[in-house]
């Protein structure tokens, strides 16, 4: 994470390519895309997806923390700080 | 102003485009009379069932019939009361008693319905600062329970105890206590739980606990139907096993049987226990009679199992996508939900009941014709419902009508 908290760009870069195929709304994918409105992820698609991510930096997302990322950039800031804290 | 379900409306638009087209809908079935465990008249037709939970076949056991009846005279139709005040009669007592020797546990408490007790026992098990790590596909009600607690929650991939071993590891530094959650059989597709495997990762991480759902395995498996923990040998292994009356026992309620000391001490932190009415007295005569059923229903479970052979290897042969390995549970796959609606209204108006299961309550997004075997079912009417599967399937283009050794002409 940078000094003014905003993800890293290779975060990002993992997420997009993450995201890509289930992107079915063909929206641009930036930081503040939202994954109910703008890629119209169901709570099934939601939980695909955050197996996947886990999968691919490998980590555990809580559960408890899900409501509130409603954004990709939530969802980056998140995986940072699970990273951080499991790799000390 | 917005109307208050406006926020459904896409959910709206999904059932009124799965359900378009003639036909019954799937979700409100009216059973106006039940002839026996495995008949019904609906609409009425009389109608094979072949999806009601009810594997050994106990809803009618005279016994427990009788104890129900002598219970309702006795002590009324209701307790109006909860556990706690005065919902507690000598026969929830007895039942409570009659779990734990079931089990060979020190403690029982029973809850009103099995949902229930998965609320209330996974909202207090854990507190905060613990943690939660259940199988993907468990149950909404563990779902619902896990959610209510102030333990964090994370989901291991289901049936894989190696996923379930490298996510306890990443908890190895964290103080809390750890408690996975399974179930020996899983409802949708009755797959059975890789119990041997969970049980060696929970011994290897410290402060780790295991809570087994038996809903759909008690009665089921065992010799003396205590579920997959029996079976696999590893009862003492398993800290907490939840349960329902309403599957093999027959009626209703739930249950959580535990060894773990001071484990009565939910009894004043569960709020679905506190805070709901007792089971009736006739239900918790029938349940209590029934435990015994189970227990001795070696004769029967030998019956389901070969039920179950009879009619996953009856819908396999003829063509169908049999989800589900050989279990209690057959779950035939329809490539979607607007063909599973139509297989499903294919059966009902041909005089068989399945349950329908469409996303998201299915795994991997399935759309499914689920059945499930009574231990009473005679193999005549198996070979009715696979021969009313193949017509249906056939009317759908899902299969082509093979020709069987046993075919006449």
């Amino acid at each position: 994470m940078t000094a003014n908290g905003e993800p890293s760009a290779d975060t990002f870069a993992a997420l997009h390519e993450l995201l890509g195929p289930l992107n079915k709304t063909g929206v641009d994918l930036k930081p503040e895309t939202r994954f109910s409105e703008d890629l119209n992820f169901d709570s099934l698609v939601v939980m695909e997806f955050v197996a996947t991510v886990e999968d691919c930096f490998d980590i555990s997302i809580p559960m408890n923390i899900l409501p509130d990322i409603t954004t990709v950039k939530h969802l980056a800031l998140a995986v940072e700080k699970i990273v951080k804290a499991d790799r000390g | 102003m917005p109307g208050i379900f406006d926020r459904f409306s896409n959910l709206m638009g999904q059932r009124d485009a799965i359900l378009a087209g003639d036909g019954a809908d799937p979700f409100q079935v009216r059973m106006d009379d039940v002839i026996s465990q495995t008949e019904a008249i609906i609409a009425g037709k009389r109608t094979i069932l072949c999806g009601t939970n009810n594997y050994l076949g106990l809803t009618f056991a005279p016994e427990a019939l009788k104890a129900a009846h002598d219970a309702l005279d006795a002590f009324g139709t209701g307790t109006t009361g909860s556990r706690v005040a005065n919902g507690t009669y000598s026969g929830h007592k007895e039942l409570e008693n009659t779990l734990c020797e079931f089990f060979n546990k020190d403690h029982a408490i029973v809850f009103s319905t099995g949902f229930l007790a998965n609320a209330g026992v996974l909202s207090t098990l854990m507190g905060p600062g613990d943690y939660i790590l259940m199988d993907a596909d468990c149950h909404a009600s563990i779902y619902d329970g896990v959610r209510a607690s102030q333990a964090e929650i994370i989901r291991f991939k289901h049936n894989d105890a190696a996923d379930l071993d490298k996510r306890l590891a990443r908890l190895v530094d964290k103080p809390g206590n750890k408690l996975i959650v399974i179930e020996g059989i899983y409802s949708m597709l009755g797959d059975k739980a890789p119990m041997a495997e969970i049980v060696a990762v929970k011994k290897k991480h410290a402060n780790t606990f295991l809570l087994s759902d038996e809903a759909h395995s008690m009665g089921v498996l065992g010799r003396y139907g205590r579920g997959l923990p029996e079976e696999v040998g590893c009862e003492d292994d398993v800290d907490f096993i939840v349960g329902t009356f309403s599957k093999s026992v027959g009626t209703v309620g739930g249950f959580v049987v535990s060894s773990y000391p001071d484990f009565g001490m939910l009894r004043l932190v569960c709020r679905a226990y506190i805070f709901t009415a007792s089971l009736p007295p006739s239900v918790v005569a029938s349940a209590t009679v029934n435990l015994g059923l189970v227990k001795s229903g070696g004769a029967l479970r030998t019956r389901l199992m070969r039920n179950a052979k009879v009619l996953h290897s009856g819908l396999s042969e003829i063509g169908l996508k049999v989800a589900s390995d050989l279990s209690p549970v057959v779950a035939v796959v329809a490539p979607d939900p607007q063909v599973a609606v139509a297989f499903w209204r294919g059966l009902i108006e041909a005089g068989v009941y399945v349950n329908l299961a469409l996303p998201p309550a299915t795994p991997y997004g399935y759309s499914l014709l689920r059945c499930s075997l009574c231990a009473v079912h005679t193999e005549e009417q198996l070979r009715k419902v696979v021969s009313i599967f193949e017509s249906v399937a056939i009317n759908l283009g899902l299969i082509e009508r093979k020709v069987r050794r046993s075919a006449v002409g």
